[in-house]
């Protein structure tokens, strides 16, 4: 299984890269901060969901409807869902399941997976890289009280892979950042996300630390397999488990092993909010999303990940649509934040935007004026993230300060 | 190795061990011992420092030569020795291990939870090696380390008695001269110690309930096969995987029952007698995890998929039979191998905000009740910490090291499952579930 077809059936991924470089023609001509005019617009589907009891099913059935219908995006396909289980699985905001508060859902996640069964997916993948671990999918889940059977039994042939290594895979698959891209020019993944047809993100809604906020795109910066990415990487080749995190793409402290290609310009900026946002757009550039979905109906503000500035917080928002740049801009405003705003602006004050990178790279537009919202108004579901959480210092992590100069190789 | 269980086993199994400082000269600081649960004091030599031991004898007190211990760091100790205790030498100071990062953060292995000294490995092979036998664990500050305060000291006691064990405390120079001297601080470490002690000499009959497992980790953990044995023991152990130990030494640890998968550690091929107990406990439907080196000596039917990269999985009767593709190196990945081979669907807990603790499980005689002990290696309290049970307990009692009298907690319902949310604690809880 390769990734001959786009959920539209309208270009294969080799034309997409194709086309991609017939467009990096054009667009070279051009400086990237005026490619944002033509950049494709898609409508986002935006709704209110109270909780994830039975309401949630027909509100997601609404919004894939609002937005296409998930028939012409998934029937016949194989489908590719990164969700984001992002730090340690038995981290809990006080006593509540991660799901609430830092994880994709579980309900949420099954509930895609029931409809796009209904909708005629012929294989559901679940892909996530856990935290500095090989260990499979299921059993991460398990170790947050999670029964991966509620996804099993929710949809014929669903499957999980552990991404964060080769896996399952003989090789890693070689992604180019169509443009040439702002960090890398191309990222070496696990097969599995190449073997799709159709790659959806199921972000959680949340504020980040080193980007600024956390949604659709962000979501895909854990596509990134440690083994070659992660701090443990050796120097030559992929290490076969990953020793570490993603720190060397937040510092720029070294380079990856020397059989993927290194960053474009070593002597870039070292520091977390100039490379991770960049790294982003570069990654959704390079592995194109074709349905992102953001679950705001339970969520945490303060950081991204189980910590003392996390605050439970219940914004009853989801958000839906095929291009994730446009989704996230929705997604953004309904933070209370301005999807235009850039470095220096909240919610980026020590980080640049992903949103604008993305959007550089002709990704998507993140201008709102272009994107047509269909179920709610943004302006009645705004849930003020900064002022729902606690008032903490807004400061760079340690982990995102310059660190020396990049070795070679 | 055939364990025999000398005479003063029983006396010695009250004894509540102390080191005395050789700096302490003066029989007056006896008085530091009055009314407290420590009745057995520990001299490098009785001769020198003679009134204190007079002084000490007749306080009531025990006193020992350390000579007479038979004291030996783990691959000497001698377990046939007809000692009272098992005394085992040369073990880590049990903590979190602090790295030189740029935030002063923990150190933290590859999974990401933080990098924890604990002996309790120890204690359980010592128990098996010597059933029913006081172990006794010697370690000590070393020369690098970070001064102790009062929390380390109670973490170091309370390490060891949850793993069924005593310390045989040995307090770092600066606090020695200072107790000597009447320092207050010193003091009040000194009395939570004593509190620490007290709590568990009050519970020394949780000691005579047996430890549970989910998988029973099987190694002469001698000879070649030390390092690889015991480590697998110790990190296996940091990732929440409760195992028993069986010995291939003692026979009479040869026991199966009860436990999901079997570990085989060594590359020796097992006795005829144990490969057909390891058979047949497969064929009975559990899982037989054996060494590249035996992939011959045990043949697995047909091909199962395996979750794990780099075993050959089959099955093998009702149960299975995980053979690695390669030789076992590194006891960190072995642990994590086996760790996501046996998953977690029979662990008995899933625990949420525990990663700096360390988890122990063990069943009463009469199999009504279980007795789930957590020991926090961070001196700040452990907030928030829930768990859910796979067994319906009827009821659960919270000791802490703070509470005078248990609290009972009950299940709370979250997401269709019941769960128990403990309250903030220091250093160590204890649940008692009773059905």
């Amino acid at each position: 299984m390769t990734n001959e077809h786009t959920p539209c059936g309208r270009m294969t991924r080799r034309g997409l890269l194709a086309n991609a470089g017939l467009a990096a023609l054009g667009a070279a001509l051009l400086p990237r901060a005026g490619r944002a005019w033509n950049t494709p617009a898609s409508s986002v589907a935006l709704a209110r969901c109270q909780s994830y009891d039975t309401g949630l099913v027909p509100t997601l059935a609404k919004m894939f409807d609002q937005i296409g219908g998930l028939g012409r995006l998934v029937k016949g396909k194989t489908v590719a869902i990164k969700i984001n289980l992002t730090g340690d699985p038995d981290g809990r905001v006080g006593y509540l399941p991660i799901g609430l508060t830092t994880w994709t859902n579980p309900t949420l996640i099954a509930a895609t997976i029931h409809l796009m069964g209904n909708a005629g997916a012929r294989r559901i993948r679940l892909l996530e890289s856990p935290w500095k671990s090989v260990e499979p999918v299921q059993e991460y889940m398990a170790a947050a009280g999670w029964d991966s059977a509620i996804f099993t039994s929710a949809a014929a042939n669903v499957e999980f892979e552990n991404t964060n290594f080769l896996g399952q895979g003989t090789k890693y698959i070689r992604f180019p950042v169509p443009h040439g891209g702002h960090l890398f020019p191309a990222f070496d993944l696990n097969h599995s996300y190449e073997d799709c047809d159709v790659f959806v993100s199921i972000a959680k809604m949340k504020e980040h630390q080193t980007a600024g906020i956390t949604l659709s795109m962000k979501n895909c910066f854990g596509i990134t397999p440690c083994t070659i990415y992660g701090d443990g990487a050796p120097e030559d080749e992929p290490g076969l488990v990953p020793l570490g995190g993603r720190f060397p793409i937040h510092s720029g402290s070294r380079q990856p092993p020397k059989s993927s290609l290194p960053e474009i310009d070593p002597n870039s900026p070292r520091d977390g909010g100039y490379r991770v946002p960049r790294c982003v757009s570069d990654l959704v550039a390079a592995r194109p999303i074709h349905l992102a979905i953001i679950d705001g109906i339970e969520s945490q503000t303060g950081q991204e990940t189980v910590g003392p500035m996390a605050k439970h917080v219940t914004p009853h928002i989801l958000v839906a649509g095929i291009n994730p740049v446009c989704v996230d801009a929705v997604g953004a405003a309904v933070m209370g934040f301005d999807p235009m705003a850039d470095r220096g602006k909240a919610p980026f004050e020590f980080c640049d935007s992903t949103l604008r990178l993305a959007e550089e790279l002709g990704v998507g537009t993140r201008d709102l004026k272009r994107i047509e919202v269909i179920g709610a108004r943004i302006a009645d579901l705004v849930f003020d993230f900064r002022k729902a959480g606690y008032p903490i210092p807004r400061e760079v992590p340690d982990h995102d300060r310059p660190a020396p100069p990049a070795k070679k190789g | 190795m055939s364990p025999q269980i000398p005479d003063q086993v029983s006396s010695s199994d009250k004894l509540v061990p102390f080191r005395w400082p050789s700096a302490w000269t003066d029989p007056a600081l006896l008085r530091l011992f009055a009314g407290s649960p420590i009745n057995c004091l520990l001299f490098e030599s009785l001769s020198a420092a003679k009134p204190v031991v007079d002084a000490a004898r007749a306080a009531g007190l025990t006193v020992l030569e350390w000579s007479s211990l038979g004291a030996a760091p783990l691959a000497e100790v001698k377990w046939n020795s007809t000692a009272g205790q098992i005394a085992i030498t040369g073990l880590a100071w049990p903590r979190i291990k602090l790295s030189a990062g740029r935030s002063a953060e923990v150190d933290a292995g590859p999974t990401g939870a933080p990098w924890i000294d604990s002996n309790s490995w120890v204690a359980q092979l010592a128990a098996v090696r010597a059933p029913r036998r006081p172990v006794w664990l010697g370690f000590e500050t070393a020369k690098d380390d970070p001064v102790p305060g009062a929390a380390d000291y109670t973490i170091a006691i309370a390490d060891s008695a949850a793993a069924g064990a005593r310390w045989m405390i040995r307090l770092d120079d600066g606090l020695s001269k200072a107790l000597a001297a009447g320092d207050a601080r010193a003091q009040k470490t000194w009395r939570s110690m004593l509190a620490a002690l007290a709590f568990f000499e009050k519970h020394r009959g949780w000691t005579g309930w047996e430890p549970w497992g989910s998988v029973g980790i099987l190694s002469s953990f001698a000879g070649k096969d030390e390092f690889l044995g015991q480590e697998t023991l110790n990190l296996a152990a940091r990732r929440n995987l409760l195992y028993r130990v069986i010995d291939r030494s003692v026979p009479a640890s040869h026991k199966l029952d009860g436990l999901r998968a079997v570990l085989y550690v060594d590359n020796d091929s097992p006795s005829p007698a144990l490969k057909t107990k390891l058979e047949s406990f497969a064929r009975a439907g559990g899982m037989l995890i054996v060494p590249h080196a035996l992939a011959a000596e045990f043949s697995g039917e047909k091909p199962i998929e395996c979750p794990v990269a780099g075993y050959d999985l089959r099955s093998f009767g009702k149960g299975s039979l995980a053979t690695a593709a390669r030789d076992w190196d590194d006891p960190f990945f072995l642990a994590a191998d086996v760790r996501s081979l046996v998953g977690r669907r029979y662990d008995p807990f899933t625990l949420f905000n525990a990663t700096s603790l360390w988890e122990h499980f063990s069943v009463a005689p009469d199999g009504r009740s279980g007795l789930l002990q957590l020991v926090g290696f961070t001196s700040r309290p452990n907030e928030s910490v829930s768990l859910a049970s796979a067994r319906a307990w009827r009821s659960a009692a919270l000791y802490t090291l703070a509470s005078g009298a248990p609290v009972v907690l009950d299940p709370v319902k979250v997401q269709g499952r019941a769960e128990f949310h403990l309250p903030d604690f220091s250093y160590y809880a204890a649940l008692e579930f009773r059905s």
